[in-house]
This record gives structure tokens, C-alpha cells and sequence, in this order.
């Protein structure tokens, strides 16, 4: 029986969290740079497509792994991980890997909670609302905490956002590479 | 209030009927009616209700809906019992909050213990995410980025517009009748059905618009916060890993648009017009790890 064991490689998956299994495929031809910049050197130029391993994050960049061993920096946004089924979606290889359990699902705690019907059967609990009141924290409070951990405000103003325009085509999205 | 006075006449049908380009405006209609205060007289019901829907809802009011809400959702699934974690998230989403247009807003955020993978914005500013979602999260500006998410649904008052669009409409009116019958300011006196009725819009979800808005606006946010706003397009990466057959995600996805198609979006909205912000704040030693 081979099940047990896929079981067991799913779980240490999902245990050892997103660095190990993390895969992407690339929904766009970019190059691939030696630094996450983009003036940075160019390692090569990965074609649409192509399939990385991702090995960590910075910015709006992405460290992967080509499948034949080049490293280096690609845009997050050229990315797809998993088994993303949008337009130019990922190729889903680790959902594939998931998926292929006896039940097609992934490991769950097996617990539900929040579901529709828990949403649409619940009754007003005011006690936790009361709760949640207690942890409110004030702006002066926030500020500060925030200036501790280095955050600094900076000025940045809303980018327009036409409702009802539908998803570009895949045209447009190439065209805008790097 | 003028708008206490509505339309409780039959009339308004009539007057609807008459006038074919108000037909279509109960808005309008309620305006007229407001003006002409000797054509209303009362039948109450579901016309009273529908009419009440179109009014426009105030601060107060729509604060004390949100709160109703707010305590549905806790009744579904309570706070995780962690002060630490629950200040913790607070001093993040309040610096997030306060660098928005409406900083004054009765902000409060709370982790829910549910395993699902989940958020929740209400009209009145109480803002959860899920105990299953907290624990998916690399690094503080994830956090920032999905509570920005919620932040700018609260902004743009998408629940609310949605509840008014017909997604609870009739538990609104009574709702806002309510409010004018007993003056109430309590959630505690809109009633179990008003916001159950109301509560709906969870579990039906938004316009997809609403949810492409709020990831856009909310990476904005973020950026106001000084936080990395592509954190958001990690959170996106690591919600698309989960197989949708998974029960987590059953709620999330079936009111969200998926994952690829959110990013398809932030894609070519956003695309590196945030990019000089790129280099804002992403781990922070503050960071509360899940367990």
C-alpha cells in the first residue's frame, strides 16, 4: 500500500510550511536577475511558463531555482504558485501532488468552523464583543509601537480602480515583462 | 430626522408606478415623499421596510448594524483567548487604520478561533481574521496586508452598500425602523432575526469588484504604514497552495474571487507602481508566532 506513505510525505509537507514545497511557474517570459533589482545582472531569460522552486521573498521579488539549477530573482508578480486556477494560473504542481490522495483533499485538522451554516445559525454573542472592545488599542498607543518595530508613514495615494472593467487579456499582461 | 417621516402610504406604489423614471429609484421616490409629507400614511410592512433600505444610513447607525454583526460572527466563532496576540494585532491593524482616510473610526481587531482560513470586515470597524489565516502568515506586513484588505472594505462601506443592495435588505429596514421606532443605539435591540437577515452578506460574499478594490486599496494602506504592500501578493501565493477542496477554505473561496485571479488583477492594477515602496518593513521583531 503506497498510501500511507503519500499521506505521511503530505503531512511532512505541510508541517515543514511553504519553503520546502513552494513551486511557481512563471505566467510571463522575465529574466532572471543575479540580484532583486532591476538593474541587476541578468542570469538568463526564462521563458513563459517556466517552472521555479521558490526559495524566499524581498520586496517584489522572489528567489527561485530553475529546473535545471540556475539561481537567482524573479518579480513576485510574475510568479504563480500552487495551484492557482485563475487566467494564468499556475500549473497547480503541488495541488497536483495533494490532489493525489484517495479523497483529493489535503490534510485537514478535520475540525469546521465558521462555516456558512455555523455564519447563518449563530446567535449575537455580545460578552466576546465586549471582549474585543477590551484589546482596542489607541492611535497614540499604535503610533508608537509602530515607530519601535521601524515603521515609518509615508505618503501614497490611491491608485485608480475602474469597477466592471474585466481582466485584461494575456496579451497586455506580456507585455508588461521584467 | 426628516427621513423618519417616510412613506408609509400605498401612494408610494401608485407614485412608483406614475413615475416610470423614479420607478426605478426608490431613492428618489423617498425624496419626493419626504417633500410631500401629506401623501404618506401608514401601512408599515415590507414596503415600510424597503422604502426605510434606500434611506441613507448614518454613522450611528450603521455603527451600531456593524456591532450586530460583529457579535453574529463571535457568536459563530469566539476570540482566541490570548490578550497578548489580540493586543498585538490591534497595535497593527490601529497603525494600518490610522493612516486611512478615517482614522476616527471605532477600530477594534480580533483573531477568531475557527481553523478556517478567513476574514471579516463590519460596517462599525470590528475587523476579524481567523485563527486558521493568522497561522499562515510569514511575517508581520502579511498581517498589515490582509487587515488593509479588510480596513479599506470598512472605508468603502462594501458591506453596507451590499446589505442595501438586496443581500439583507428587508432585515435592514427593519432594522433602521428600529432605530426610529425606539431610538436604540444598542446592537443588543436590533434583534436576533434583523441581524441574522443582515449577517447573510457573509455567506454570500461581496461583488468581486468589492474584493479587487479592497486588495488594491489595501496595498496602499500598507504602503501608508510603511510596510512592504507586495506582502499581500505573498498572502495570495500561499491561499493559492491550498486545494479549494479543502473545508477551510469552502467560505473564503465560494465569496472571494480565487486567489490566481485576485493577483491577475493586482497584476495589472498595481503591476510595480508600488514598487519604490518594496523595500518598506516585512519581518518585525514584534511579530506574535502562531502556534
Amino acid at each position: 500500500m503506497k498510501l500511507p506513505a503519500l499521506i505521511l510525505a503530505v503531512a511532512a509537507l505541510a508541517a515543514a510550511g511553504n519553503a520546502l514545497a513552494e513551486r511557481g511557474l512563471l505566467i510571463r517570459a522575465a529574466p532572471l536577475k543575479q540580484q532583486p533589482f532591476l538593474d541587476a545582472g541578468t542570469v538568463a531569460q526564462l521563458p513563459a511558463s517556466s517552472q521555479v522552486d521558490v526559495l524566499k521573498r524581498k520586496g517584489a521579488w522572489m528567489q527561485v531555482k530553475t529546473g535545471d539549477g540556475r539561481q537567482g530573482w524573479v518579480k513576485l508578480l510574475n510568479v504563480r504558485t500552487g495551484g492557482a486556477r485563475g487566467a494564468g494560473g499556475g500549473l497547480g504542481t503541488l495541488g497536483q501532488v495533494l490532489s493525489t490522495g484517495s479523497s483529493g483533499t489535503t490534510v485537514t485538522t478535520g475540525v469546521k468552523g465558521l462555516s456558512a451554516e455555523q455564519i447563518e445559525n449563530a446567535k449575537p454573542n455580545y460578552g466576546e464583543l465586549e471582549r474585543l472592545k477590551q484589546y482596542r488599542v489607541s492611535t497614540q498607543s499604535a503610533s508608537s509601537s509602530a515607530r519601535g518595530a521601524g515603521l515609518k508613514a509615508e505618503s501614497v495615494k490611491y491608485l485608480p480602480y475602474s469597477r466592471g472593467a474585466g481582466t485584461q487579456d494575456d496579451a497586455q499582461m506580456q507585455r508588461r515583462g521584467g | 430626522m426628516k427621513t423618519i417621516t417616510i412613506a408609509r402610504s400605498l401612494c408610494a406604489l401608485v407614485l412608483a408606478a406614475a413615475l416610470p423614471a423614479s420607478a426605478l429609484d426608490l431613492g428618489k421616490l423617498v425624496d419626493q415623499l419626504n417633500e410631500n409629507p401629506e401623501l404618506v400614511e401608514a401601512v408599515g410592512g415590507v414596503i415600510q421596510n424597503t422604502i426605510d433600505a434606500n434611506r441613507t444610513v448614518g454613522p450611528k447607525e450603521e455603527a451600531t448594524i456593524g456591532d450586530g454583526l460583529a457579535a453574529n460572527l463571535l457568536g459563530a466563532a469566539p476570540l482566541v483567548r490570548n490578550a497578548e496576540l489580540q493586543r498585538y494585532v490591534n497595535q497593527v491593524g490601529q497603525w494600518v487604520a490610522s493612516r486611512s482616510e478615517q482614522p476616527g473610526i471605532n477600530w477594534r481587531f480580533g483573531v477568531i478561533d475557527s481553523p478556517n482560513v478567513n476574514g471579516f470586515a463590519t460596517p462599525g470597524g470590528a475587523i476579524f481574521i481567523t485563527r486558521g489565516l493568522y497561522q499562515r502568515l510569514r511575517d508581520e506586513a502579511e498581517l498589515a496586508g490582509v487587515l488593509a484588505h479588510e480596513i479599506s472594505h470598512v472605508l468603502a462601506r462594501h458591506h453596507m452598500r451590499a446589505i442595501q443592495a438586496g443581500k439583507g435588505r428587508e432585515a435592514l429596514g427593519s432594522a433602521l425602523q428600529g432605530f426610529i421606532s425606539y431610538k436604540q443605539s444598542d446592537a443588543r435591540q436590533l434583534g436576533a432575526n434583523a441581524i441574522s437577515g443582515m449577517s447573510e452578506v457573509f455567506v454570500r460574499g461581496l461583488d468581486k469588484d468589492d474584493e479587487h478594490e479592497a486588495d488594491i486599496r489595501g496595498m496602499v494602506l500598507s504602503a501608508r504604514a510603511g510596510y512592504n504592500p507586495y506582502a499581500l501578493v505573498s498572502v495570495l501565493q500561499t491561499l493559492s497552495q491550498i486545494n479549494p477542496a479543502d473545508s477551510t477554505v469552502q467560505l473564503m473561496f465560494s465569496t472571494h474571487p480565487s486567489p490566481g485571479e485576485r493577483l491577475n488583477k493586482i497584476d495589472q492594477i498595481v503591476g510595480d507602481r508600488l514598487e519604490r515602496y518594496s523595500d518598506g518593513v516585512q519581518a518585525t521583531s514584534r511579530f506574535y508566532p502562531a502556534r
